[in-house]
């Protein structure tokens, strides 16, 4: 872009004179380029306005170079003529510049597009409405979900059972590992509470039954929950949001397959299929913390240790808490594809959705978690 | 005797390859300054390969690539940085971002590489846009836009740097016949008024007669580039595959 030859370039210079009948002569000379300074119309225009003319002529003959700095100059030069009805004489202009000049003079589309910032009024109301809208769009998203439900459980929904597999696989077995680090360091932190209360009363030898009843009831299936929020939720979003800036979901619609069908029922499956199994494994991974903590601070013997927990831990708890796994995952799997559906045709808007998805599906959960809690108590479980 | 401008591309016994695949062999040709030159041929033939090599995507299995007198495919990625300063690149889907503005697009050339003080860049923006047509649509994101708007808009973004070579891989690539015609007109009218030096990739028959000042014919089965010429004279007196491919894509439209 910029000339580099050993002499510096003459800078861009501008000289105004008046030639036979008023004409304002504009002189340009010298190197017309963005990387150095150039010269703006207001000498041009204040000129006009000391002096009015009944014409402008342009004389660039001089100018040894120029890029887009001299057409910005030439263009906002013939707008300022054109604002005082002024004409404008461009024959001492190069050709290229020329025709340059007019294809930008080529009458622009008219475009609005609303960048005002409306009222404060407006803009509860029109927030109020995109709510609305969005609480029907839930709505009609998981109104559809059960729908294809019913078709998937009388065999007419339309997916791969090979989705279906890859799903399961990422869902379940993937998870394993950091289920079982996150469930075994929650079962270490429950023990550790539980053993430094419980001493104040002489009572720490029920470690092993407040940490198998807090792991199976509720722990292990929050817990295994939000981790799948983040890995599964989070993937699910990213993918479908990416399907939408790639009109591949809309390749689907095309062709008569519903994107619920296709792609929100598979991974609904996958997560409220792998949960509870995963719940049942991230149970064992937080009693074995609790056991470790035991085994050392209270020098319990770990047979005793686990005695101790499954006479205190009923198998209603383990029921109750896979139940509860399944719903966690169900959730997860809707916040994430329904974040994903959500998403309009924009890279951003990936990310966007993935983020979305992690934090409606961690809501969701607690506030699932909370209900539980409620009903739970009522009925006495 | 005309003087023939300098060659500003040059494709010394290029060779092209995936692993063992070879895509073509022994490529010879010298694109000179101011001239659109028109890569074509039928589907696979290694057209977008050929403009991948060019821009440095991929590299040569043999050969070597020239820009003006230097090589291109010997020099250190800094080099090649400060050697592709002098290109712009309209892709065949635009490829336009989608998460920023068409202002924003066209405007982060400008940022990245220019330093200008922000309402500079704000100029030569609107200028660029209106070039294309686009004036008024600054604040448009991408998918707002239609196809043909959008490659125009990535029109914008590529010569928001004033380019010396202009690369455009499928200008008519999923427009109707009309829109591609148009889009040929502004891309000759720019280069015109611009002084760029054009390379095209295509297998638009129209487009390839519309604008081309020289051809590069690649042919698949033969491995090679089998013509080079202007393109009318390709199509009249050319070797059989070019003229049958210039048949049958006029009977294609």
């Amino acid at each position: 872009m910029s000339s580099d030859g050993s002499a510096a370039p003459a800078p861009a210079a501008l000289a105004l004179s008046r030639a036979s009948g008023g004409t304002l002569v504009v002189r340009l000379a010298g190197s017309w380029r963005l990387a150095g300074e150039t010269p703006g119309v207001d000498d041009v225009e204040r000129e006009l306005e000391a002096e009015p003319a009944p014409r402008v002529s342009v004389d660039a003959t001089a100018v040894t170079a120029w890029d887009s700095a001299l057409v910005v100059f030439l263009t906002r030069l013939l707008a300022a003529c054109k604002a005082r009805g002024v004409g404008i004489e461009r024959g001492g202009l190069p050709g290229s510049l020329q025709r340059l000049l007019e294809l930008v003079q080529e009458p622009a589309i008219p475009a609005t597009r609303p960048g005002e910032r409306p009222p404060l009024l407006e803009r509860v109301g029109l927030r109020a409405i995109t709510w609305r809208d969005q609480a029907q769009e839930v709505a009609a998203f998981v109104g559809s979900t059960t729908l294809a439900l019913g078709r998937f459980g009388t065999r007419r929904a339309r997916y791969r059972g090979i989705d279906l597999g890859i799903l399961l696989q990422g869902a379940g077995p993937t998870a394993l590992p950091i289920v079982a680090l996150v469930n075994f360091l929650v079962g270490i932190i429950l023990a550790f509470v539980g053993i430094t209360q419980l001493r104040r009363f002489g009572a720490e030898h029920y470690v092993a039954d407040i940490v198998g009843i807090a792991v199976v009831r509720d722990m292990g299936a929050l817990i295994t929950g939000v981790v799948l929020a983040g890995r599964s939720g989070a993937s699910y979003a990213a993918q479908i949001a990416t399907m939408q800036v790639t009109q591949e979901v809309d390749a689907l619609r095309t062709l008569g397959i519903s994107p619920i069908e296709f792609l929100v029922i598979p991974r609904l499956i996958a997560l409220t299929l792998m949960m509870p199994l995963l719940t049942l494994f991230a149970d064992v991974m937080g009693v074995l913390g609790g056991a470790a903590v035991g085994t050392t601070m209270m020098h319990q013997a770990f047979a005793s240790y686990l005695r101790q927990t499954s006479t205190s831990v009923v198998s209603g708890d383990v029921v109750g808490g896979l139940v509860k796994g399944a719903t966690y995952g169900a959730l997860v799997a809707l916040a994430g594809t329904l974040r994903g559906m959500q998403a309009e045709r924009s890279s951003e808007r990936v990310g966007e959705a993935a983020t979305k998805a992690v934090v409606s599906g961690i809501v969701l959960i607690i506030g699932a978690c909370g209900v539980f809690q409620y009903v739970f108590f009522l009925f006495g479980w | 005797m005309v003087t023939v401008p300098e060659a500003v591309i040059t494709a010394r016994s290029l060779t092209m390859a995936f692993g063992e695949r070879v895509v073509i062999e022994d490529l010879d040709f010298a694109i000179r300054r101011g001239e659109v030159y028109v890569v074509m041929g039928g589907s696979g033939c290694g057209k977008s390969t050929l403009l991948r090599h060019l821009l440095g995507l991929q590299e040569p299995a043999a050969g070597e690539v020239l820009y003006g007198t230097e090589s291109f495919t010997a020099a250190s990625q800094r080099e090649r940085e400060r050697m592709l300063r002098r290109v712009g690149v309209l892709y065949q889907g635009s490829a336009l971002w989608t998460s920023m503005t068409l202002a924003e697009n066209v405007s982060l050339p400008l940022q990245q590489f220019t330093g200008l003080p922000a309402a500079r860049i704000r100029e030569v923006v609107e200028l660029k846009l209106s070039l294309v047509g686009l004036h008024g649509f600054e604040e448009y994101f991408p998918w707002e836009l239609s196809g043909g708007m959008q490659k125009r808009a990535g029109l914008a973004r590529a010569i928001a740097l004033d380019p010396e070579i202009l690369f455009i891989d499928e200008p008519s690539a999923s427009l109707d016949p009309p829109t591609g015609r148009r889009l040929d007109r502004l891309i000759l009218e720019l280069k015109q008024a611009l002084g760029t030096t054009v390379v095209v990739v295509t297998h638009d028959v129209a487009s390839i007669l519309g604008i081309g000042t020289r051809a590069l014919f690649l042919d698949a089965d033969a491995k090679r580039a089998i013509a080079e010429g202007p393109p009318a004279e390709l199509r009249d007196g050319g070797p059989p595959q070019v003229r049958a491919f210039f048949g049958q894509g006029l009977v294609g439209h």
